[in-house]
């Protein structure tokens, strides 16, 4: 009962709910970059909402099943085939051994989340399957899935037909709303590099990845800036370098840093950033805490009624059993 | 020790108790035996302790505060000022053990890129450069920035020397340099800006072993010189030469 990787995809690697409780050590999270999204694949197998599942970016993998289970795709939308059929995402497809799922062309976001009803036979390290690529360790020896590559399965199981109800699926073609929290250094910002930041459009570099979101566009002035000293740097900090270009510290990102910190986005608002591609517009609405702590209870209470409403689904005709 | 701190928000998630003391041996301390004592109140929002230079950041779950929103955070405020009132004017010092630990560095020429730039710098020889840089106790005030890396402290002054201007876009794993005040071992092959003059074969980072780092803060960092030969000889997963030490040196 395996997986095998015919075409391995432009980087495609095993990730989990990471590692939390290590950034001490110098060890970020890590783990899916877009973490709700993850949640619903999971959520739609009746997996727990962090079980290991394949990460899946920009350019999809082909991968040919050798077990009978059942998956699902949710997060970045792919044109999925399954043994040259066309399948839809968020929905749990059915797959026989001999099988292959082909990611085709990206229709929007960036990172697809293919959930397994099995369990992936790999050793954990330091806790947790997911692959951290800078440090190369986790996941199948610490890097990104080849093809051929072989993922051994197990307790694999078959879950009855059901889809992620409408309202549920995110829409990655829209700009996204990123939501800040006033950053831990604003104050040595003056305040006209804080207005061109919150009014500024910025677009995502493509040396962006999963250590750091590079923006570009309107350019911080950075001169003059006091040196901070080196502290921890909590995902979703955004750091003004010197040259202005603001640097959004994401899921494998560096756990200190030392540049100053001119906003952080809401914990609610980080999956988001999973799916942002190269060369995607955004700009930064400054809320204040206790806002983004509602915001995050929202989000959470959505996913909890989630699971009432694939206990109780309402027949849909694009169910089959 | 007594010093001022502040309270200061670092996102939605996490607070940063800031000392407005310079980083110090005595700080660092105090910053661990506040560490301990956060862990030992087991506040069940915590999630992540990070211990910095001047600073402590403490993650949370903004989920598991009591009660949810702003009546939650500020009840943690005040029970994180609590503690670390409690610490400052505590006269412990940090239980648990403390060790110096050697890291075999080879200076030759293959594995020193920069050499030949900081001495330019220093003005210093090469000898004097290995002897300088392998005669002190660093003091390791965090881990930090990637796995396995150590923020140390007390380099010779005369060895301080800028970063590199343009960054190189890759160092191999183990090198050891200079950047600034400071002086480190890069854990893994990274983009990184300091002078390289050195490199280790041992492995900073070890995932495959329970504890996968080789020091712990308030521990001791020693350079040992090697010869190009011992390096080649050197086996990854060897047992790392460390010394308990009880007091600080």
């Amino acid at each position: 009962m395996s997986l095998r990787f015919l075409r391995p995809g432009l980087q495609t690697s095993i990730q989990d709910g990471g590692r939390p409780g290590m950034m001490r050590w110098g060890l970020c999270r890590g783990g899916a970059a877009d973490t709700l999204a993850m949640a619903m694949a999971n959520r739609l197998l009746g997996n727990p909402s962090d079980h290991p599942c394949i990460e899946v970016t920009l350019t999809g993998p082909a991968i040919e099943f050798t077990a009978t289970l059942s998956i699902a795709v949710c997060g970045a939308y792919f044109d999925l085939r399954l043994n040259d059929k066309p399948v839809a995402n968020n929905t749990v497809i059915q797959v026989r051994s001999g099988d292959v799922l082909e990611f085709g062309a990206l229709k929007s976001g960036a990172r697809g989340y293919l959930a397994l009803a099995a369990e992936i036979d790999l050793p954990r390290s330091q806790g947790s399957l997911a692959t951290h690529l800078l440090a190369g360790f986790g996941g199948l020896e610490g890097r990104a899935l080849r093809a051929g590559d072989t993922l051994p399965l197990r307790a694999c199981r078959r879950v009855q037909v059901r889809a992620l109800p409408q309202r549920y699926c995110l829409d990655y073609r829209a700009r996204p709303l990123i939501r800040v929290v006033s950053g831990a250094d604003a104050e040595l910002f003056p305040a006209e590099v804080l207005n061109a930041f919150y009014r500024g459009e910025f677009s995502v570099s493509s040396q962006s990845n999963r250590m750091g979101i590079r923006l570009s566009g309107a350019l911080l002035a950075t001169e003059g800036l006091p040196q901070v000293v080196s502290s921890a740097l909590c995902p979703g900090t955004i750091q003004v370098p010197p040259g202005g270009q603001p640097i959004v510290s994401f899921i494998e990102g560096q756990t200190i840093g030392g540049y100053p910190r001119i906003a952080h986005v809401i914990s609610a608002d980080q999956h988001r950033l999973g799916q942002l591609q190269a060369n995607d517009r955004l700009n930064f609405e400054r809320i204040d805490t206790a806002t983004a702590h509602r915001i995050l209870q929202h989000k959470l209470r959505l996913l909890a009624e989630l699971e009432d409403a694939l206990q109780h689904p309402h027949p849909s005709p694009g169910d089959t059993n | 020790m007594k010093a001022d701190f502040t309270l200061k928000p670092n996102g939605d998630a996490a607070l940063d108790i800031c000392f407005s003391a310079p980083p110090s041996a005595a700080l660092s301390e105090t910053i661990m035996l506040l560490a301990q004592a956060i862990e030992a109140a087991s506040i069940p929002a915590v999630s992540e302790l990070v211990p910095a230079y001047q600073c402590l950041t403490v993650c949370f779950d903004p989920l598991q505060l009591a009660p949810v929103g702003s009546h939650g955070t500020a009840h943690l405020r005040r029970q994180l000022a609590q503690l670390t009132e409690r610490a400052l004017s505590s006269s412990r010092t940090l239980p648990g053990e403390r060790f110096l630990i050697r890291i075999p560095v080879c200076y030759e020429k293959d594995f020193a890129p920069d050499m030949s730039a900081l001495r330019q710098h220093t003005g210093l020889a090469t000898e004097e450069i290995i002897q300088r840089h392998t005669n002190r106790h660093y003091l390791v005030h965090m881990l930090g920035f990637t796995p396995g890396f150590l923020y140390l402290g007390g380099l010779d002054e005369r060895l301080h020397c800028p970063r590199k201007s343009r960054p190189e876009l890759r160092v191999p794993a183990g090198s050891v340099g200079i950047g600034g005040a400071q002086t480190g071992i890069y854990p893994q092959a990274t983009p990184g800006g300091w002078q390289i003059i050195g490199r280790t074969p041992l492995a900073l980072f070890r995932p495959e072993k329970t504890f996968a780092f080789v020091a712990r803060p308030l521990d001791y960092i020693q350079f040992v010189p090697i010869s190009a030969d011992v390096f080649a000889r050197y086996v990854p997963g060897a047992e790392i030469e460390r010394t308990l030490i009880g007091e600080v040196p």
